[in-house]
This record gives structure tokens, sequence and C-alpha cells, in this order.
């Protein structure tokens, strides 16, 4: 099926390549390799620092360990600093979280292989449904620590695109280009994040009655 | 459109991500079917749910702390090993680092500090010491003047155009000499301008080209019969100076940026302009 998407998608991009201010002026006497590494370092810095806590946030949920997300932050921002000078692209955000995204994945495919495949046990689950109302629901989406243990329980595949769409904001595009699947299929499997997410919900919110 | 169709498409459709034809078509298939109607705004609550409800990890600011200075580690490290050597490499033989640096090295640190640690040693066992000469450094005084002076007056260039083709033949016209002007965006230095300079007691061709956030001025005239042809290189208050010749022209490429930098973008040139 062709999806009816939109040909064009707008996006929130942070474009330093093409502003053309000329911002410094310093006379280094030093080495100038030195001079270069450092204004190398400073630019990286003022493009990409901003992204720290996009960074972090999507490490913690894929990772779901504090201690792992800040490592592979780190190591993410060094590799990105390596590659810095290929980078000529206007969107810093995604491709900070592209970086970060395939350093978290090679981690969780060394550490724990099982946490790709896990998938959402429907037969724990899939009891009672019709009987809770969306106003239920939503009543018990404003508890953050119920949404945050339901999209902990959800596959890492599940859980970075919730992230990338509900906290970043970013659009199917842009998510496309981060997890490498076309747009279309960010939103199929947005529509299945979502349906499982509320699978979770509605358990939990019958369990309680 | 039928009901499945709608749920199909949703979550795009809520998300804005869908084209205004079949947006249109949703809005109005939501307008007459009740149930699809209840299942939007269910659907609706519930991502607006998740995007207020899930919690956001920010960065701790230990962690900045962390980047920041590992960063630095890297950077100073490297720079420690390698600016002596390179200074020693830049005052004995421009020429033989020139052979050495690669057009196509990524931006890599170890490449570039193997390229310099190995033009080090060719040097320093090789080659005769070749200085600038006074004319020279006279000269380069005048570009690094012309450069900063471009920058600085808000007067970087008379006709600024990415296009070659605009940029040349307002050149042409302005000058007793039909310099070669070619675009260089995809090899990573596209072109921003033209301006005419006054350098060496005539009027010169500044081409403008950009760097990631620097810039590169070329300065470009005709090169008189008995100039040496011999490329050369000069760093001074850290500006790099890289000059070359070839059967018409005089160049001198001046920046900030560095000196590998600017060799990469003296190939680049020479190849583009070889094929004219």
């Amino acid at each position: 099926m062709a999806l009816p998407l939109k040909a064009k998608h707008v996006s929130e991009t942070e474009d330093f390549e093409s502003s053309r201010h000329i911002v410094k002026f310093t006379v280094f006497k030093g080495s100038d390799q030195n001079h270069a590494q450092k204004a190398q370092l400073a630019s990286f810095e003022e493009a990409l620092l901003p992204h720290l806590d996009a960074a972090h946030n999507l490490a913690r949920w894929l990772l779901r360990n504090e201690q792992d997300a800040q490592d592979v932050v780190q190591e993410a921002y060094l590799r990105a600093f390596k590659s810095f000078g290929g980078f000529h692209g206007s969107n810093g955000r995604a491709w900070l979280l592209t970086i970060v995204r395939n350093t978290s994945y090679t981690l969780l495919k060394k550490n724990r292989a099982v946490d790709l495949t896990t998938t959402f046990d429907e037969q724990i689950h899939a009891i009672g449904h019709e009987s809770v109302s969306p106003a239920a629901i939503l009543e018990h989406a404003e508890d953050a620590e119920l949404i945050r243990k339901a999209m902990d329980e959800l596959p890492a595949e599940f859980r970075e695109i919730l992230t990338l769409r509900h906290q970043e904001g970013l659009s199917y595009k842009e998510i496309g280009e981060i997890v490498k699947i076309p747009a279309g299929t960010v939103m199929s499997r947005l529509a299945r994040a979502r349906a499982k997410l509320k699978e979770y919900l509605t358990t939990c919110i019958s369990q309680e009655k | 459109m039928n009901c499945q169709e709608i749920t199909n498409l949703m979550d795009g459709y809520l998300d804005g991500e869908l084209d205004p034809i079949t947006s249109q078509k949703i809005e109005q298939h939501l307008r007459d079917c009740h149930r699809c109607e209840e299942a939007y705004e269910a659907h609706t609550a519930l991502t607006h749910a998740i995007s207020r409800g899930a919690p956001y990890y920010k960065a701790p600011t230990e962690l900045r702390q962390r980047i920041q200075s590992s960063l630095r580690d890297t950077v100073g490290v490297k720079a420690s090993r390698s600016a002596a050597r390179e200074n020693h490499a830049l005052l004995t033989s421009p020429r033989a680092e020139r052979r050495l640096v690669l057009p196509e090295i990524p931006w890599n640190w170890l490449a570039l500090a193997a390229a310099i640690i190995l033009a080090a040693i060719v040097a320093s066992s090789f080659i005769a010491r070749l200085r600038p000469s006074a004319s020279d450094q006279f000269l380069a005084t005048q570009l690094i003047a012309s450069h900063v002076r471009s920058l600085m007056a808000d007067h970087l260039t008379d006709v600024a155009s990415s296009d070659q083709h605009t940029v040349k033949p307002w050149l042409d016209t302005k000058l007793d000499f039909a310099p070669p002007v070619v675009d260089l965006s995809s090899e990573g230095f596209p072109l921003i301008g033209g301006r005419l300079d006054y350098l060496d007691n005539r009027p010169v061709a500044a081409l403008v080209y950009g760097r990631r956030k620097h810039f590169i001025n070329l300065f470009v005239w005709p090169a008189a019969s008995n100039e040496s042809k011999a490329p050369k290189t000069i760093s001074r208050e850290g500006y790099q100076l890289l000059n070359w010749a070839d059967s018409d022209f005089n160049y001198w490429a001046v920046s900030d940026v560095n000196v590998n930098d600017l060799q990469t973008f003296k190939q680049q040139f020479e190849t583009r302009t070889s094929h004219r």
C-alpha cells in the first residue's frame, strides 16, 4: 500500500552551517594545529552540546539503566567528534541521535541480546480491554510512573520511536532517517507502539479494579 | 474511505503527517462516523498522555562535564604530541608535506597525526631547508591584511554567488585577465562569491570559499614567466597561506583553516581547473 504521507515534511532543523557570522579574530601565536583542533572542538560543542539532554534521554530509554546511558552518551559524543569533519548536514540533533542510537544498540546487542527480541507478552495482557474507558486510561496516563513502567516493558524499537516522536517531536522523515526505515513504516510502527502501550495501561487499570 | 482504512491511517492523521487530500477525507469520515470519531478522540487523548506523562531524562550536570573533559583530552593529547613535529615540518619543507597529505583522507586525527609524523621524518632526513623569501614574506603580510579586511569590513564579496557562471563573467569584465572559477561545494568548499582586490601592485581576483564556518580567500593573478613554480606554504599569526602556480596563473590561498584543509582545497581546485 502506498501511504499517503506528506510529500515534504517540515522539520525543525538547527541550521548552523549556513550562517556566516565571523565569530572571532583571536590571533593564536602558538601551534596552528592546536588552534585548528581547538576551533574544531569549539564549533563541535556549540553545535552538539545543546542536544545533550536529547541524547541522554534516548540512551536512557533504550538502555533502561542510568550508568549505561551515560557511558553510551559519552562514547557517542567522542564518536561524533571524530566524524564531525564529515558532517555537512543541517540537523545536528538528528545526526547526534543517530550516533547515540547506534552506540546504544551496540551495547544492547553485546550485553543483553535478549532485550531486542523481548516482546510484550500478549497472553498476560490481552484481557479486559473493553471495560476500560478512554477517560480512565487518560487519567492513569497522567501517572508518570505508570507510563514509565509501561514504556520500559516495550521492546527497544517501540521505546525509541515513542521517545523520538513524543519527547523530541521529530517528524516521520527525521525518525525514519535515524531508525533507518521508510516514513510509512514509522507510521505503522508508531501505531503498534501506541497500541501496545495502551494495552499495558488497560491491563494495569483493569487489574486495579 | 472505510473504517478499516481510517484505523490504519489514524496515527499519521493525528501526527499531522498525511497529505492534505487524505487528511481531508479522514476529517470528512470522522464527521460522519461516530465510532471512528470516538476512537480518534481516545487515541488523541492517549498520545497526549504519552507526551505529557513519559518522564524526560535530562542529562545530569556531571555528564556534561565528563564529556567536555574527555573531548578536551582527545584534542589536548594529540595536539601536544603532533604540534612540535608539525612546526618542524612546516619550517623545513612545505613541499614534502603537500605530497603526503592526500585529499581523500577523512577527518581523522590519527591519519592526520600519521601524515604529519611521516612528513616530519621525510622532511628532516632528505630535504634542504627552504624558507620563504623576503618578498614572499612581504606579500604574505599584504595577503593576510587583505584576508582579514575582507572579513572585518563586511566586504567579503563584490559578487555573492555560489554559481561559478555568475562569478566568472563578473570578474572577467572587471579585470584584464580571466581567472578560473570553480564551485567546490561537493568537495566541502562551497563557492561564496568573488571580489576585486589590489595586491603586489596590481588588481587581482579574490575568490571566496567557505570551509565549515571558516573562509578561504583565493587570490588569483596572471603568473609572471620568471616566477618559481614550486608551491609554498607560510604559516603566520594563526593564518595559513598556500601559494602555487600553473601555466597561466599565480594562486595564493589564505585562511585560518588548518594547513591540511588548505592543501586539500588546493588539490581539489587544481583537479577541477585542469579539466577546464
